[in-house]
């Protein structure tokens, strides 16, 4: 008897200390309107529109068939264009005892699917992806998120900027404000396209809104 | 002793329902070991369930041209599942996700678990999915889909009166899903059919699908996998 007690009294104590872990951020978000401004002043600061680019970058964009901007096509945008959309929603899934975070997209063509191992270091596989390969950890209250291993399909902005296989995304990402928001700030580097690293911040309001369906398709 | 069942009770309320989170893959041959998926030759079992308008809107199709995914549209959760679904499963507080591999093409089944139907539904390719625990089985319950789908490969038609229940359960030591449909549609069908399919847990996750990374590419690769199927069908026929 002493043993069952002794048993459950740590796996209860194991349920109150998981309880002071990471928070949890699972829920549907959606960015806030570019003009709004949030307690404390905090705002949407930057925009994929305005990385900094190489030189040879400039002159590509130039060349840029906008008729093949992957958003159009119903391709994946890639993250680095796609966290900053405020017309779309956004769905946290994290299973932190199965060492991951999914992020789903309402507009799941273009955003996909992002999975965020929070247990492992990157895969090292060759073949880049459009969404690459995410690792995560928790610094405090705030998730960092590492990812790698793009393709170049994808474009940072929607003139046809064009980033290399070099891409190197460092996201972090916590909950504000009682947890009725989330402060993201995404920092791109990549040293065959961008002059230097381009950090923009969104604030993701967390919502009561259910994910729909939404189909590229049908909006052609 | 009132707080020793003080700390049982938080203890079972905290176990919840069974917590299945992990990739699976569907279990073919070999995989599947000693378990019998019911109607395995869904194609022919469906045949046999059409009305005759479906049956006709069947043989008329072009399969390949009217292959919805194809041109990466959704192929509803009729289709992917059964013939090649795999999907991560991901329980949260108030839902299930079921995010299938081809998400352009199969997207992403989204069990609500505490709440009903949603009156005056609109028409979509995955429907509504409410779902409820007996047991060790969730019970899903997916009404509201469109008719641009079809049941399976054969371009089987369905119409928005489908409706689809799904008993699912962890067998084989957590080893396996097994996913048992029963699809009822007053309109297309002349009575319910059931199949059931095993769905084996793997380590790996999700490979990135894009559908329209090279949309010739993809139209062949569909055509290709597509094919044998509508040859069976032709043949069923």
């Amino acid at each position: 008897m002493t043993r069952v007690l002794v048993a459950v009294l740590l796996s209860s104590f194991s349920f109150g200390f998981a309880q002071t872990g990471p928070p949890d951020i699972a829920g549907v978000y959606q960015v806030i309107p570019g003009g709004a401004t949030l307690a404390g002043g905090l705002r949407n600061e930057g925009s994929p529109a305005n990385v900094p680019l190489l030189p040879a970058a400039v002159q590509q964009i130039k060349t840029a068939d906008l008729k093949r901007d992957p958003a159009k096509m119903c391709q994946p945008v890639g993250p680095f264009r796609m966290m900053a959309r405020e017309d779309t929603k956004i769905e946290v899934a994290p299973a932190l005892a199965h060492g991951m975070v999914v992020v789903l997209f309402e507009d799941a063509s273009r955003g996909l699917i992002r999975t965020i191992f929070l247990n492992r270091g990157h895969s090292g596989k060759t073949t880049p992806t459009w969404m690459g390969d995410s690792i995560g950890r928790w610094e405090g209250n705030t998730l960092v998120v590492d990812t790698t291993g793009f393709n170049d399909e994808t474009w940072l902005n929607d003139a046809g900027a064009r980033h290399s296989e070099a891409l190197h995304l460092v996201e972090k990402i916590r909950p504000i404000l009682g947890g009725k928001y989330l402060e993201y700030k995404m920092t791109a580097e990549d040293p065959k396209a961008l002059a230097k690293p381009y950090t923009y911040t969104r604030y993701y309001e967390k919502l009561k809104a259910e994910i729909q369906e939404d189909v590229c398709e049908d909006e052609q | 002793m009132r707080w020793i069942a003080a700390v049982l009770f938080s203890v079972i309320a905290h176990a919840g329902p069974p917590d299945w989170t992990g990739f699976y893959s569907l279990a073919r041959g070999k995989d599947l070991g000693s378990f019998k998926p019911v109607n395995l030759n869904l194609h022919e079992v469906i045949v046999a369930h059409l009305q005759p308008w479906a049956r006709a809107k069947m043989e008329a199709t072009d399969g390949v041209a009217d292959d919805p995914g194809g041109t990466c549209q959704p192929d509803g959760i009729f289709r992917y599942p059964s013939f090649a679904g795999s999907f991560l499963w991901l329980p949260l507080t108030d839902k299930i996700l079921i995010v299938y591999n081809e998400i352009n093409t199969a997207g992403v089944e989204r069990v609500y678990l505490n709440r009903q139907h949603p009156k005056n539904l609109l028409p979509t390719w995955n429907g509504d999915s409410i779902g409820h625990w007996e047991g060790d089985t969730l019970v899903v319950d997916t009404i509201g889909f469109n008719d641009k789908s079809w049941l399976q490969p054969g371009m089987e038609p369905h119409s928005e009166e489908a409706h689809l229940i799904q008993r699912i359960r962890q067998v084989g030591n957590g080893a396996f899903i097994e996913i048992t449909n029963v699809v009822e549609d007053r309109q297309a069908l002349t009575s319910a059919y059931t199949y059931s399919r095993y769905y084996k847990r793997t380590g790996e996750s999700l490979a990135e699908n894009v559908c329209a990374e090279d949309p010739q590419v993809w139209k062949d690769f569909r055509r290709k996998a597509l094919q044998p199927h509508l040859e069976h069908s032709r043949e069923v026929r």
